[in-house]
């Protein structure tokens, strides 16, 4: 998927003006929130469930080396071939390779955030191979040309009548306003691919080390069709999904659909371990499993190695008042939201993402919901700071903190220039607000008033009342 | 209720409230006082240093720490009518002086002392009855920082409901972020106005008559919002409630002496028209 963080400013400008995004984004994020909000109130032991699944995905990362080992001896012990890249463009070219070697012409996709991040459908393309996406939303946005803006809605942004007649334009099918009918084509037209793909490709939620599988947690179906229809299997999945034991999985199962969609469990939970054996009624002939590291080795030795413990259930997005108010595309790649704003520029890195960290008030709302305890906000501030350090903040805002510094040094200098402040704010307001500030602060006043500084502030008003001087 | 002897209490009036509503400020004391505190106001202070820290300019943030930490004296309460400031200190000085100890232990030990106005009043004084004469209906914003930064939610919605003249009125989504964040509100201005209608829609539709918080940055972006479309609802501190509304002017006046007597509809709110 394309990179595009940079431009985030204006990209959340063109958000904010899109009104058929703004309906969507209201109305499928305060679903997703309120559905959380009763399945976690109907969950009296979410707390305790959150602190072990913290806990288990710490001591995954701490041993991520000898996690992995066993879970590629297990997985190729049972028949799977296992493949890790070490950045995208060898991923991708693995991905072209095993479908060459596989002589593959035609994929079934179901949803994979790796994927994206390797920009897999287009190197499969470029393979000569035909990548159809096979989850809905996404099935929808190959059909528009666009990339997700969510993680678990990735179509959140078009509307149904949008959706009509995308399908109209590419199935031939009739307009209709009606969901299920419009179900029904995407279920007929997919069915036929599943039917004759050579290769079904998957992401992956978990990859359990004892067993050497891999999890998929889905609602609807395509993913089970995907991993068992075609002779070929290749789960795309970054390494940081492993977790320790099969009998794990349990816990993250309790806590992710819940935080993602508010279901007590998602529809399917699908455990593809390995090749089909002698008198198994289904299940591929071939199973490839490509790990992606991607960056994320360098994360696990640094200070932001708990940011690897998230199992992408989208709450941190649902609950963040910035992306509630611009939605995923602002973000401008794979990941959105408050962990998108953390996660880009660890995977891209910071020249690459700048805008990213400084997308939020810091209200903490995602720390919250987090259902392995990833703090969000305090990873902001380290990535703010980090761009400080590293060189990449704008000269301007470096010599406003370097004056702001200046000033607040010195109590005496702060109070003769808030005395001249307020006598001026007092005389050209006269004691009213100030309806325009100059840049920087032109976009603050846009559209409220910012308060004209006291006459007298207080530490001058407290002096004459006390009659104190220190 | 705690009340043997004298309480002792060095006021961090921020810098904020110092330059835009030192009528916060005079309240701030005045509640204080009405409990029994003595209070100091070290007037070396400044700033707090967080919108360095919160942009990640943590050279300047450590410089106006060390300033913090030289301003107040070395014992006694601190008390400050902004969550914000209170929680910067708390939980980001730590940060700031994790690899010097000296000063770590230091920052550790203030940010025990240090505590926002309602939490203080209700949870070390053990105050029930503000004793406060102001009247009107009254919604509240909980702010990012006192809600999650210091986990204070029912202090001040314990010491409004404990005002005899005030009709306590809870919004939707109280604990949804404005949209000021400081220096967000800079970047972001678009997406921080946003922020801010929506908060204001919450507001009004609680038919209020004041909006109050414990902390002004929040007053500022969502009373800017009001002075600008001009809506019936005037925000207030909680400081100022809590000091009594009665023939005070409210701080976000602007003109102190003219009084607090225009209805809310003309509000001048942080700013005016």
């Amino acid at each position: 998927m394309e990179l595009n963080a940079n431009a985030f400013g204006r990209n959340a400008r063109k958000a904010l003006h899109d009104k058929t995004l703004q309906e969507a984004l209201g109305r499928t994020t305060g679903r997703f929130l309120a559905h959380r909000d009763a399945a976690i109130a109907a969950f009296p032991e979410f707390e305790a469930t959150r602190e072990r699944a913290s806990r288990i995905k710490q001591d995954a990362l701490d041993h991520l080396d000898a996690y992995l080992a066993r879970f590629i001896a297990e997985a190729e012990q049972r028949g799977a071939i296992v493949h890790v890249a070490r950045d995208a463009a060898q991923a991708r070219e693995i991905a072209a390779r095993i479908a060459r070697d596989e002589g593959v012409t035609l994929a079934v996709k179901s949803k994979s955030m790796a994927s994206e991040e390797i920009s897999f459908n287009e190197a499969l393309q470029g393979a000569g191979v035909t990548v159809v996406e096979s989850d809905l939303g996404e099935f929808i946005i190959q059909l528009a040309g666009e990339a997700p803006s969510h993680i678990i809605a990735p179509a959140v942004h078009k509307t149904r009548e949008e959706i009509s007649r995308l399908f109209e334009r590419h199935l031939g099918e009739p307009r209709t306003d009606s969901i299920p009918e419009l179900v029904g084509m995407a279920r007929r037209h997919l069915r036929a691919k599943f039917l004759s793909a050579g290769m079904g490709v998957s992401g992956g939620n978990f990859l359990v080390a004892d067993t050497g599988s891999v999890v998929l947690v889905t609602n609807e179906g395509n993913g089970r069709m995907g991993t068992i229809l075609p002779r070929v299997h290749l789960a795309v999945v970054g390494i940081e999904k492993i977790i320790p034991r099969m009998a794990d999985l349990p816990t993250f199962l309790r806590l992710l659909p819940r935080s993602a969609s508010g279901q007590a469990i998602s529809s399917y939970v699908s455990i593809v371990t390995g090749t089909r054996r002698a008198g198994d009624p289904e299940g591929p002939e071939r199973v490839h499993l490509l790990l992606l590291d991607c960056g994320r080795s360098a994360i696990l030795e640094g200070k932001y190695r708990a940011i690897l413990k998230c199992v992408r259930c989208a709450a941190c997005l649902n609950v963040c008042p910035v992306y509630q108010s611009v939605g995923g595309h602002a973000y401008g790649w794979v990941y959105s939201g408050p962990i998108g704003a953390v996660l880009t520029p660890l995977l891209v890195g910071l020249p690459e993402a700048g805008p990213l960290p400084d997308a939020s008030t810091l209200c903490g709302a995602c720390a919250d919901v987090c259902p392995v305890k990833i703090p969000l906000p305090d990873f902001l501030l380290e990535l703010r700071s980090d761009a400080r350090e590293q060189g990449w903040k704008t000269p301007g805002e470096i010599a406003a903190m370097k004056g702001y510094a200046g000033v607040m040094k010195r109590a005496g200098l702060l109070e003769a220039i808030e005395r001249i402040a307020g006598v001026l704010g007092q005389f050209f307001t006269k004691g009213k607000g100030i309806s325009g500030l100059p840049y920087p602060f032109s976009g603050w006043t846009e559209r409220r008033d910012f308060p004209a500084p006291a006459a007298r502030p207080f530490r001058k008003l407290w002096k004459i009342k006390r009659g104190v001087t220190r | 209720m705690r009340a043997e002897g004298p309480i002792p209490v060095s006021l961090f009036f921020t810098c904020l409230a110092d330059a835009f509503s030192p009528g916060v400020c005079i309240a701030t004391v005045e509640v204080l006082e009405r409990f029994g505190a003595t209070v100091r106001v070290p007037l070396s202070q400044t700033c707090c240093g967080q919108p360095a820290f919160n942009s990640g300019n943590r050279k300047e943030a450590r410089a106006m720490a060390r300033k913090f930490l030289r301003s107040f004296p070395d014992d006694g309460y601190i008390v400050t009518p902004s969550g914000s400031c209170a929680a910067m200190v708390k939980h980001g000085y730590p940060v700031l002086f994790r690899d010097e100890p000296p000063m770590l232990s230091r920052a550790r030990a203030v940010g025990e002392r240090i505590h926002e106005l309602s939490q203080f009043l209700v949870d070390v004084l053990g105050v029930t009855d503000p004793k406060s004469d102001f009247s009107g209906k009254v919604t509240y914003h909980d702010s990012c920082h006192l809600r999650r930064g210091l986990g204070v939610v029912e202090a001040p919605r314990k010491l409004l409901r404990a005002v005899p003249g005030v009709e306590f009125v809870e919004m939707e989504e109280s604990d949804r972020c404005c949209g000021f964040g400081g220096v967000f509100s800079v970047k972001y201005p678009q997406i921080s106005c946003r922020m801010t209608e929506r908060k204001v829609e919450r507001i009004l539709a609680t038919g209020a008559s004041y909006v109050t918080s414990g902390d002004l940055g929040c007053l500022l972006s969502i009373g800017g919002l009001i002075s600008r479309v001009g809506y019936p609802v005037k925000p207030i501190h909680l400081a100022e409630i809590l000091a009594g509304g009665t023939g005070r002017p409210s701080s976000f006046a602007a003109d102190a002496a003219s009084g607090d007597a225009r209805p809310p509809g003309t509000v001048r709110g942080a700013g005016g028209r």
